[in-house]
């Protein structure tokens, strides 16, 4: 090692924020290669029980830390994720390593090509430590069934409870130390549903401002690449490094990106925020430690000066639901349809009664659902833009434990995340405490198209004020 | 959709054939009727516009970018 500092324990590295440790790296106080060096032992230590990654990268990690390490030595620091460690979804195609998507389908498929995602990051400097576990091809239909080739992820803060889907490995990593940041994919809520399952932040951005290219597809038209971290401000400097226009993805968003962590700490004063509280008759209740926490949360906004209004969306969550669930079934068969066709035998249950959905569904339904589409966009970004940002609840419970799948599905499609994916308005899972078993509770800060700076904003704001970020699993 | 009639094994049996699906399992085939009902209610559920000129939330811009 070439930075001198004092050996510092483990758990002490792994549990740096990313900001924490890159300003570490920056003033070589912190060497790339021994950070890297503590997540692959802290892997080794706990991974067999957690069950967060499929593809280990070591070597590869080590060599890009040590790279990484040399090229700071010289002076050339190329930014706040030069060195950091991080894992991604194992439906990222990373040119030359296996992509399986956690499926029988795809065990021996090594990528010809690397998602613009990884680019991005390979070019800030940071080190990619693997592959994390996900739903087989990151989709399924909540239910959760121990039928694919790698074992369920669990969750570190209770390992009989579930991780969230479907990026099910991106939660338990940043919340058990296991990468500093990692990515996900989500369809109707697989970045926001772990973050909210394993108490970290997980952004899904305005869809097409985050490069689809060179990843599984699911759903084209809902589908949206994400980061997990430990704080909003992490998360803006991941998504930061990751946005931006890609001719490579047909809808990605031909915009400016705007600077996502100049107003971080701006505070919340002044600002209107919306509260959702309506989700229609017809929906899941909130449970209570969920709900008193996110009462918790409308009252620290309104100590830390803004001002809360009651907003209303123009149909019931089951609305929303419907038309994602439609949209998907079409479009996730359409990608995966010769699979289906030839070897539906091979694929868990979740996947395979997705695409027998898919299989039946008329295509005037499919259109129907991308219709009334456009009007429920449209209608709820009217309601969104009458105020600075929207507070509204994630999942409307606690990690559920496996085993329960009314209970799983409930989690997963009984949340208020896949409105989002239907409008595309720009949505962060945020910790808001914890319930009466130690499990995290979870809201959504929800943004104007194209105002990641003001969710990650409020974000922080109430980061700060709720100082949950001291605690970590105890595993 | 309640006064719909129910998809039926053999009906199910049948389709998937026509669609080029020989490969599916009876089990699966079984599980194929459970979800075509669920399907047909959803898929019929979905509001439907009332002006013929609303298109689609995915409408087809040019120039298009080449993947």
């Amino acid at each position: 090692m070439n930075i001198a500092v004092k050996p510092a324990a483990v758990s002490e590295l792994v549990y740096l924020t990313v900001g924490e440790a890159s300003r570490l790296i920056a003033t070589r106080k912190l060497s790339p290669v021994e950070l890297a060096q503590a997540y692959l032992k802290r892997i080794e230590a706990v991974d067999e029980t957690l069950h967060g990654y499929i593809t280990l990268l070591a070597d590869n990690a080590l060599a890009a830390a040590k790279e990484a390490e040399a090229e700071i030595m010289r002076g050339r620091w190329r930014g706040p994720l030069h060195g950091i460690p991080y894992g991604v979804k194992d439906n990222y195609h990373v040119k030359g390593v296996r992509t399986t998507g956690a499926s029988r389908l795809m065990l021996d498929h090594v990528a010809d090509e690397t998602a613009t995602a990884i680019e991005k990051l390979e070019a800030a400097g940071a080190i990619l430590l693997g592959k994390l576990n996900t739903w087989e091809y990151g989709t399924g239909t909540g239910e959760v069934w121990p039928d694919l080739p790698f074992p369920l992820a669990r969750n570190p803060w209770n390992t009989e409870r579930f991780t969230g889907g479907s990026s099910t490995g991106a939660g338990v990593a940043t919340a058990a130390g296991l990468a500093m940041f990692a990515l996900g994919s989500d369809t109707g809520g697989s970045v926001r549903l772990p973050a909210a399952a394993t108490g970290v932040y997980g952004m899904k951005a305005t869809y097409g401002l985050i490069s689809r290219a060179g990843i599984l597809p699911n759903c084209w038209s809902l589908d949206v690449p994400g980061a997990l971290t430990w704080t909003a401000g992490d998360n803006a400097i991941v998504s930061q490094a990751i946005a931006g226009f890609d001719p490579r993805d047909p809808q990605s968003a031909d915009v400016p990106t705007p600077n996502f962590s100049a107003a971080l700490e701006d505070g919340v004063s002044g600002m209107t925020i919306g509260v959702i509280r309506d989700f229609g008759a017809d929906a899941p209740e909130i449970e209570a430690d969920t709900l008193a926490n996110l009462s918790k949360t409308e009252d620290m906004l309104v100590a830390l000066g803004a001002k809360l209004v009651e907003i209303a969306l123009p149909a019931p969550l089951s609305r929303y639901r419907a038309v994602t669930g439609v949209i998907n079934w079409a479009e996730s068969l359409s990608i995966h349809e010769k699979d289906f066709m030839e070897r539906s035998h091979l694929m868990g249950k979740a996947l395979r009664d997705k695409m027998t959905s898919g299989f039946t569904l008329r295509a005037v339904d499919y259109v129907a659902a991308t219709r009334h589409r456009r009007e429920l966009a449209l209608s709820s970004d009217a309601v969104i833009c009458s105020c600075d940002a929207v507070l509204a609840p994630c999942t409307f419970l606690t990690a559920p434990p496996f085993g329960g799948q009314e209970r799983l599905v409930r989690f997963t499609f009984g949340s208020a995340t896949s409105i989002f994916n239907v409008t595309g308005h720009p949505a962060i899972s945020i910790p808001t405490g914890f319930d009466a078993d130690g499990l995290p509770t979870s809201a959504q800060i929800v943004g104007k198209y194209f105002d990641e700076a003001t969710v990650y904003r409020v974000s922080c704001a109430l980061e700060k004020a709720a100082e949950t970020r001291a605690i970590r699993p105890k595993i | 959709m309640t006064d719909t009639p129910a998809w039926t094994l053999d009906e199910i049996v049948v389709y998937a054939k026509r669609y080029g699906l020989t490969t599916m399992r009876d089990d699966h085939l079984v599980r194929m009727v459970e979800l075509a009902n669920v399907v047909a209610a959803a898929g019929t559920a979905i509001p439907r516009q009332t002006k013929k000129s609303d298109e689609p939330a995915s409408t087809f811009r040019v120039p298009l970018l080449s993947a």
